[in-house]
């Protein structure tokens, strides 16, 4: 069978044959002008395109179509001025076709006629009255120009000509905020706030950026206008500027009466809180939680919104408030259980970092069947360090013993030392590993044991009630403790390393003239690494208290008598700041 | 005297003295080494090829041996370019405190050196006088502001601040090199109103050069930077070192052809750019570039065609690439060659106001330093005029190359090997050596 080629795809009824024979040419010749324009332009050869718009804007001069298409050709080759006399034709053809005169604004203002823009402006005002577009896109071709005086007077000249003092509001705040005049885009922004809420978003994250000067002009702008949506502008603002719990008790007197609207910004100001993971966004974070559990119906989310702020709480160092919290979930009938076991975690947590060991631990063994094993494990850990810290050093350990995991052989070691068995903390250190609790305190484990390890005896009682005191926070005591050990220590083994330890600890209090005097006895030659972390140490100090001459004759000394520390890097770096040679970082 | 022939001198002289006949055989033993108390002492070399820990910070020490009254050698195209320099303990002290990598070097290891630098393209090239350095920046400038202060400052090189004021009342003459902070020498304020428009960082620029123009009778901004260009070519004509990087660069030779005609927009100096300007710009005033087309447009954030890739111009601006440092001959084009030591041959570019140099504006007599392969640009460019020379070299910071307004300050202490601010720290150790290589 031979194959027919169709012309149609679908079945055309004979007789109108005659009909498509004329019809068809007419259609494609009137189309295929504008289609082969579009694929010279796809080619890239633009200046052929741009013959064959211009052949159709000859026969049709108001053709929108092939005016865009004629712009888009011209403009590649910078031939824009040509488009001039199209647009003309184009205004006398179709005068009440918007995109012409948009296309002419752009056209007049790459061919540097800026005398001509206001009078196409008022063709097109007169086309669509009412309508803000013509000065809009006056000022975006006058912005086109970076001539943003000229983009001003355009938006001015639209709010006259509408009669609306509030037009153009974001474009107007959008200028002022390029041009920092923060006070003008601060009331621009508010009055587009106002046309469309929309634009709070965007007002919000602009005047973000102003600059830490600027700020309070523009706080106080804010203040200065009434209405709901400059006190949220400004609310967002200082939630961003490190003020979120002024912008939450602020937020709390303007919420919006209807509760899902309450809801609604309750939960977009969380977001806010949750940029910053400091104690004063914490806070923040949690009295945002409260207040949306508060005025949740659902009790599972309202009782996770509770855990979660008691978290916030105590991750604020406000343990009241968040026992408050716990104890509301406790009190909820309608908590999950999985809410329940978060909140006696949470509450365990809070007795430890209190210091009340005995009630955590009862706490612990009373809901040891609803708190995750992980979660048991580790507060059991943290409970047996606390009672270690306190004194109750067996206790602590018995707790321990039938735990093998790395984090808890971490622990014994600790408890060890604070008994002041060196030989045993530092065995059970070893067999903890690197892995075992997070990065830091692997890190502060291999601090001490490379402090301990040219430690002659294997027991040393001092040192652990020492350390006991440098983790309750006495620091003064235990930098003068391990003084006192060190000065019965052999420099080398120990005593030049207690005194450099003793020294940092000394420096950390602010006492300069210890520290100094105890670096200076840690300087011992059995021990090069520490003498030059002494020297760096010295020299770091002498720089904290403005003796930048002697800080560099240190740190001289330093590098040259050890020029294979580890550290003389960081003593070089140290002597470029001193001399300004590189920015302080 | 050719420097060969001050080299027969010093043999001669040496021979007289009764110096063992095996150092003065080449010829290249400089007269400065007293072979009486030192013959023994041994040598340091600061290599600079990849061996090197801080590549900047031993311009540093070498200059400051010059400093002391020492001397110094630097031995071009060996290990980079490398220096050699005594091995006394101040150097040493120095070199060490610095962290920058040395080699002691015996007599007898230098003559044998000295036989290697013969057989290839190598030379050694002996430094005399440290030259002293000026920075030509605002009062308040940042220390950061500047790539050629903060390198400075990084290698321990001593310079003095220079500004209109000092450069008006003839300031120039005490020193021996000048660095052109990123200046904007047609009185445009780079054309920073078209982006930073009421930043108060312009507004305090616009006011500090306001009052100097006042201050010493000019009658707007554009005249007073017309006639510190003209000082500072004038200090070139008498002998002096220029080293410009960035706006500097370009719009140096645009004020000094614009000599007598208005290229400054009307909010610079209160009137329109001179329609007719490209027309009656002189360009044998100028140092590097000639015939470039102005950009007239107060509105186009580019000063002319003489910079390649047109950062700010969003329509024109071009793709950062890879500059290529040439190869001279050591022997016959010293001062090229001292001005390209490195140990990178190819370096990443880096974007400035002024990038690049178009080759089409660059004047027949220019030495081209440094290009990007296949690109119609050269980036680093070198001449001479009347008894001094001057270096261009495009771009901002050779370590941010993309550097914007108010980013953080580059730490050199993180690039101690970069190929780019090597560039620069050439170009003040060159001065050292000038009295001898110029007759070259």
């Amino acid at each position: 069978m031979t194959p027919r080629l169709r012309l149609f795809p679908f079945p055309v009824p004979r007789s109108l044959f005659p009909f498509l024979a004329v019809v068809v040419p007419t259609m494609l010749s009137a189309q295929d002008p504008l289609s082969r324009a579009f694929d010279l332009e796809r080619r890239g050869s633009f200046a052929q395109a741009a013959e064959i718009y211009r052949g159709v804007l000859q026969q049709s001069p108001g053709e929108v179509t092939a005016l865009l298409g004629l712009e888009r050709s011209l403009t590649p080759i910078n031939r824009l001025a040509e488009l001039l006399p199209a647009v003309r034709a184009a205004i006398a053809a179709n005068p009440s076709a918007a995109p012409i005169y948009s296309i002419g604004l752009r056209a007049y203002s790459a061919a540097n006629l800026l005398d001509s823009l206001p009078h196409l402006v008022d063709l097109w005002a007169l086309a669509e009255p009412g309508e803000e577009s013509p000065y809009r896109e006056w000022a975006a071709s006058a912005l086109q120009r970076r001539d943003r005086p000229m983009a001003r007077r355009a938006y001015q000249a639209g709010r006259d000509r509408l009669g609306k003092p509030d037009a153009l509001a974001a474009e107007m705040a959008q200028l002022a905020s390029a041009e920092e005049d923060w006070p003008t885009a601060t009331r621009e922004w508010v009055r587009a706030v106002r046309q469309l809420q929309g634009y709070r978003s965007s007002a919000t994250t602009v005047l973000a950026n102003a600059p830490v000067a600027a700020r309070p002009v523009v706080l106080s702008t804010l203040a200065k206008e009434p209405g709901p949506e400059a006190a949220r502008i400004a609310v967002d603002l200082r939630a961003r500027w490190g003020d979120p719990v002024g912008a939450f008790e602020t937020l709390l007197g303007i919420l919006p009466t209807p509760l899902p609207q309450q809801l609604d910004v309750l939960q977009g100001f969380l977001e806010l809180t949750r940029l910053d993971g400091s104690a004063i966004y914490q806070l923040a974070q949690a009295r945002t939680l409260e207040a949306l559990a508060d005025r949740w119906t659902n009790p599972p989310q309202r009782a996770r919104f509770r855990l979660d702020a008691a978290r916030a709480y105590a991750a604020a160092g406000q343990p009241e408030p968040a026992r408050k919290v716990l104890g509301q979930i406790a009190a909820d009938p309608g908590s999950g259980p999985a809410v329940a076991a978060g909140a006696t975690t949470t509450l365990i947590e809070l007795l430890v970092r209190d210091g009340k060991a005995d009630e955590a631990a009862a706490q612990l063994e009373k809901y040891r069947s609803t708190v995750p094993v992980d979660d048991y494990l580790r507060l059991r850990r943290a409970v047996a360090l606390r009672w270690a810290q306190s004194g109750a050093l067996e206790r602590a350990d018995q707790m321990l013993a039938a735990d093998s995991t790395i984090e808890a052989l971490a622990v014994r070691g600790r408890i060890r030392l604070y008994a002041g068995d060196i030989k045993g903390a530092s065995d059970y250190w070893r067999q903890a590993g690197p892995f075992a609790g997070t990065r830091e305190e692997a890190t502060d484990r291999s601090i001490w044991l490379a402090l301990l390890q040219p430690i002659q005896p294997d027991t040393l009682v001092a040192f652990g009630q020492a350390l006991q005191l440098l983790d309750r926070g006495d620091t003064l005591k235990a930098a003068q403790s391990f003084e006192r050990i060190a000065a019965g220590l052999p420099p080398g083994a120990g005593g030049a390393d207690l005194h450099l330890l003793a020294g940092r600890l000394q420096a950390a209090t602010g006492r300069a003239t210890d520290a100094e005097r105890l670096f200076r006895a840690a300087m011992v030659k059995e021990m090069p690494g520490t003498a030059a972390a002494a020297l760096l140490e010295l020299g770091r100090l002498q720089l904290a208290t403005d003796r930048r001459a002697e800080a560099t004759q240190t740190l001289e000394e330093m590098i040259l008598t050890y020029p294979t520390s580890a550290l003389v890097p960081q003593a070089r770096r140290l002597l470029d700041q001193t001399r300004n040679a590189v920015p302080r970082t | 005297m050719k420097r060969r022939d001050l080299f027969r001198a010093s043999s001669a002289t040496l021979l007289a003295l009764g110096a063992p006949a095996a150092l003065v055989r080449w010829g290249t033993w400089p007269g400065w080494l007293e072979l009486s108390d030192r013959a023994n002492t041994p040598w340091l070399l600061l290599p600079m090829d990849d061996g090197q820990s801080d590549h900047l910070k031993a311009y540093g020490v070498t200059f400051r041996v010059l400093q002391r009254g020492g001397r110094a050698e630097w031995f071009l195209n060996h290990r980079g370019g490398s220096f050699l320099v005594p091995g006394d303990q101040v150097t040493v002290r120095d070199a060490a405190l610095a962290g920058v990598s040395s080699e002691p070097v015996t007599e007898a290891q230098l003559i044998d050196l000295r036989a290697q630098l013969k057989q290839g393209n190598t030379d050694a090239v002996p430094l005399e006088k440290p030259p002293k350095v000026a920075v030509y920046a605002p009062p308040n400038a940042s220390p950061w502001d500047d790539a050629v202060t903060m390198v400075l400052n990084y290698a321990g090189i001593e310079f003095d601040k220079v500004w209109d004021t000092e450069v008006g009342s003839q300031g120039l003459k005490k020193y021996d090199w000048l660095h052109l902070h990123h200046e904007d020498f047609t009185g445009q304020y780079s054309k920073f109103f078209l982006n930073y428009a009421g930043a108060p960082w312009l507004a305090d620029m616009v006011q500090q050069n306001q009052r100097v123009a006042k201050a010493l009778g000019y009658p707007n901004v554009p005249a007073l930077k017309k006639a510190m260009a003209n000082e500072i070519r004038a200090f070139v004509e008498r002998g002096g070192f220029l080293f410009a990087m960035c706006t500097a660069t370009e719009t140096l030779d645009l004020a000094l052809a614009a000599t007598g005609v208005d290229i400054a927009a009307a909010y610079a100096d209160g009137t329109p750019i001179d329609p007719e300007a490209a027309r009656k710009l002189d360009w044998t005033r100028t140092l590097a570039f000639k015939d470039a087309q102005l950009e007239l447009s107060p509105n186009v954030p580019a000063f002319s065609d003489i910079d390649g890739h047109q950062v700010n111009s969003l329509d024109r601006r071009q793709q950062l690439g890879a500059f290529k440092l040439f190869n001279f001959s050591a022997t016959i084009d010293p001062v090229p060659t001292m001005l390209v030591q490195n140990h990178r041959d190819v370096i990443p570019d880096f974007y400035g106001l002024t990038t690049s140099f178009t080759k089409r504006t660059l004047k027949p007599s220019v030495t081209i330093l440094a290009d990007e392969p296949g690109a119609a640009w050269a980036k680093y460019i070198h001449g001479e005029l009347g008894q001094g020379t001057w270096t261009f070299y495009g771009g901002h910071d050779p370590e941010d190359p993309q550097h914007q307004i108010g980013d953080p300050p580059t730490d050199l202490s993180l690039h101690p090997h970069s190929p780019g601010y090597r560039l620069i720290l050439n170009n003040v150790l060159f001065p050292a050596a000038k009295k001898r290589e110029l007759k070259t």
